[in-house]
């Protein structure tokens, strides 16, 4: 969601790095900025169209190794197999971690205010981007989700009287309008140069989800209405370890895993990664699809309009008198609309490919969740080297927030680590490949059926993985005309 | 098998013209009567008499057979995409 005022705050990186300052290895980190079209483009080295038919190929050639698989025992032992590990002291770390959220939140604000003007020295952007949307969420789905435990509004919100109101009957749309929301704002305005800016967003955010949590109250709003916690309780399916939010199924759910994974104070359940995501109850409704197909659609916008392509399909547009203003949220509403839009259609062919009458909107609904997998293989392609190289910096500043070292340390990657970005994209879709496919094996009654439904969504699939790696080897620009 | 979830009305969309299969145990529609046998087989098995049983394990005996079929189209498939995309890299 937040790479492009991560490139910015990536820029300055870069500026420090040039200035001489303090850097742990070579200077490299210009290609390693944390945006994974810098990363990527360093690692192409035959042509474009071959590069971008690899990467559809290693996805449809995944699709056609995953069909050798056709032994629903075997499956299900793969995925029936959890671990516990001991784990004393859980409940007295969850109340540590609410009260760390709530000092956390306070803290981010007032010191966007008070501190440093600057991003890069002022630890309300650093601990925003770098610490949170960057490595928190990478431990959301590569660990296990927390944030129904650390969210500070959450716990304010759990303080206050509630109205108790019952929600409109919306589904999820409300956390999908909300989530393109702030995609907008993050890509329109800049919130990893402007600390107080990101501070009043903040305040902002606060103001609408407790007055939210009062009217509806906290669990009807966190479970349904809250963008970010969505994204978080979707990414801590594809995580190993169970917590509250990914272990039990919600009360219309039918799941048989909820008896064996029922919370135990001193224990955690460890599951092999991504069959969280196996579960037919993560995605209940169009509306949930909607909001997986943004998160999904989120990722590319993003990297889109940071494209020369994109700056040369809208100058004309613009020399013609149109807004960009008005330009950036349009392309943002019609790119989601037309992602769902083929999503959906992939939906109803997988009717006639798959010999099946279930309708086209319950397959939509079993398929979504392999989406999330492929967000999360693009969020870490994203973030990783970003959060490596920017973390010494956030536990520098951390150390003195009001008045920051003038020299900050900054890791530089290896050079190696270009290589990173590209398997977890790939990671990401393999995944996707293997779950989907396991959501067929325990929709459709025949294997070859099963294989068959699953035409449509590997065509969508190669074609999506084509597109972000076509992104990911532009060079990437500052968005054009803000 | 998905023999716990619920059976409403939204989760199956058949055409008006159509003449589904119907599973007798639990009324969900399927396009071909092997499909229903197959499922049958894995939602009901408990209930089944012998020759349902039988029934099954012929139609999964016969699904057996096509999948066989099947893997090989996909390992040649594999293969054409490995080499042509070796062939590709060695060309570029």
């Amino acid at each position: 969601m937040a790479s492009l005022a991560n490139r910015r705050l990536a820029r300055r990186v870069v500026t420090v790095v040039a200035l001489g300052v303090a850097v742990f290895a070579a200077p490299t980190v210009t290609a390693h900025g944390g945006s994974l079209g810098a990363s990527a483009r360093e690692s192409v080295t035959v042509p474009t169209w071959l590069f971008l038919l690899t990467g559809g190929a290693v996805v449809g050639a995944s699709f056609l190794l995953a069909s050798f698989v056709t032994d629903r025992r075997l499956i299900d032992d793969l995925h029936g197999w959890r671990a516990t590990v001991p784990f004393p002291g859980r409940d007295s770390l969850a109340s540590i971690a609410r009260v760390g959220g709530v000092l956390g939140v306070v803290g981010v604000v007032s010191i966007g205010y008070v501190g440093p003007g600057n991003g890069l020295s002022n630890l309300a952007i650093l601990v925003v981007w770098v610490g949170w949307w960057a490595g928190y969420a990478m431990s959301a789905y590569l660990l296990g989700e927390t944030w129904s435990t650390v969210n500070p509004w959450r716990t304010i919100a759990e303080l206050l009287p509630s109205l108790d109101r019952s929600l409109p009957p919306m589904g999820a749309w409300p956390a999908v309008v909300g989530l393109l929301t702030l995609i907008w704002i993050e890509v329109v305005s800049p919130l990893a140069d402007d600390p107080a800016l990101l501070s009043t967003v903040v305040v902002g955010y606060t103001i609408v989800t407790l007055a939210g949590a009062v009217v509806f109250g906290p669990d009807r709003w966190f479970d349904r209405v809250d963008p970010i916690a969505a994204v978080f309780s979707y990414y801590g399916h594809v995580a190993p370890v169970v917590t509250a939010s990914t272990g039990i199924a919600r009360s219309d759910g039918t799941q048989r895993d909820d008896s064996e994974e029922r919370e135990d104070a001193n224990r955690l359940t460890v599951r092999p990664p991504g069959v969280g995501l196996t579960r037919a109850d993560i995605v209940t409704d169009s509306s949930d699809v909607a909001f997986v197909v943004a998160l999904l659609w989120s990722t590319t916008y993003d990297g889109l309009v940071a494209t020369p392509a994109w700056e040369s399909l809208i100058t004309p547009l613009v020399e013609f008198g149109v807004p960009a203003h008005l330009l950036y949220p349009v392309a943002l509403a019609a790119g989601f609309v037309g992602f769902l839009g083929v999503y959906r259609l992939a939906a109803r062919s997988a009717r006639s490919t798959g010999e099946t009458y279930l309708a086209a909107d319950e397959l939509a609904r079993r398929f979504a969740p392999p989406l999330i997998a492929i967000a999360a293989g693009y969020h870490l392609a994203h973030y990783l080297g970003y959060f490596l190289s920017l973390a010494p910096v956030l536990a520098t500043v951390l150390t003195s927030p009001l008045s920051p070292p003038a020299i900050v340390p900054v890791f530089s990657l290896p050079g190696w680590f270009g290589a990173i970005p590209v398997a977890s994209v790939l990671a990401g879709h393999l995944l996707a490949i293997w779950i989907a496919h396991a959501a067929a094996f325990d929709l459709f009654p025949g294997r070859l059926q099963a294989i068959r439904s699953q035409y449509p969504f590997t065509l969508v699939m190669v074609a999506y993985t084509m597109t972000s790696l076509w992104i990911v080897t532009q060079p990437t620009i500052q968005p054009p005309f803000l | 098998m998905t023999e716990t979830q619920p059976l409403d009305s939204t989760t199956y969309d058949v055409p008006d013209d159509a003449e589904p299969e119907r599973c007798p145990e639990c009324g969900r529609p399927f396009v071909r009567e092997e499909l229903v046998t197959l499922h049958r087989g894995q939602a009901h098995g408990g209930r089944l008499d012998a020759d349902e049983i039988e029934a099954f394990e012929d139609a999964y005996e016969k699904e057996s057979e096509r999948l066989r079929l099947f893997r090989l189209k996909a390992l040649i498939a594999l293969v054409i995409l490995y080499f042509g995309l070796l062939m590709t890299y060695a060309l570029v």
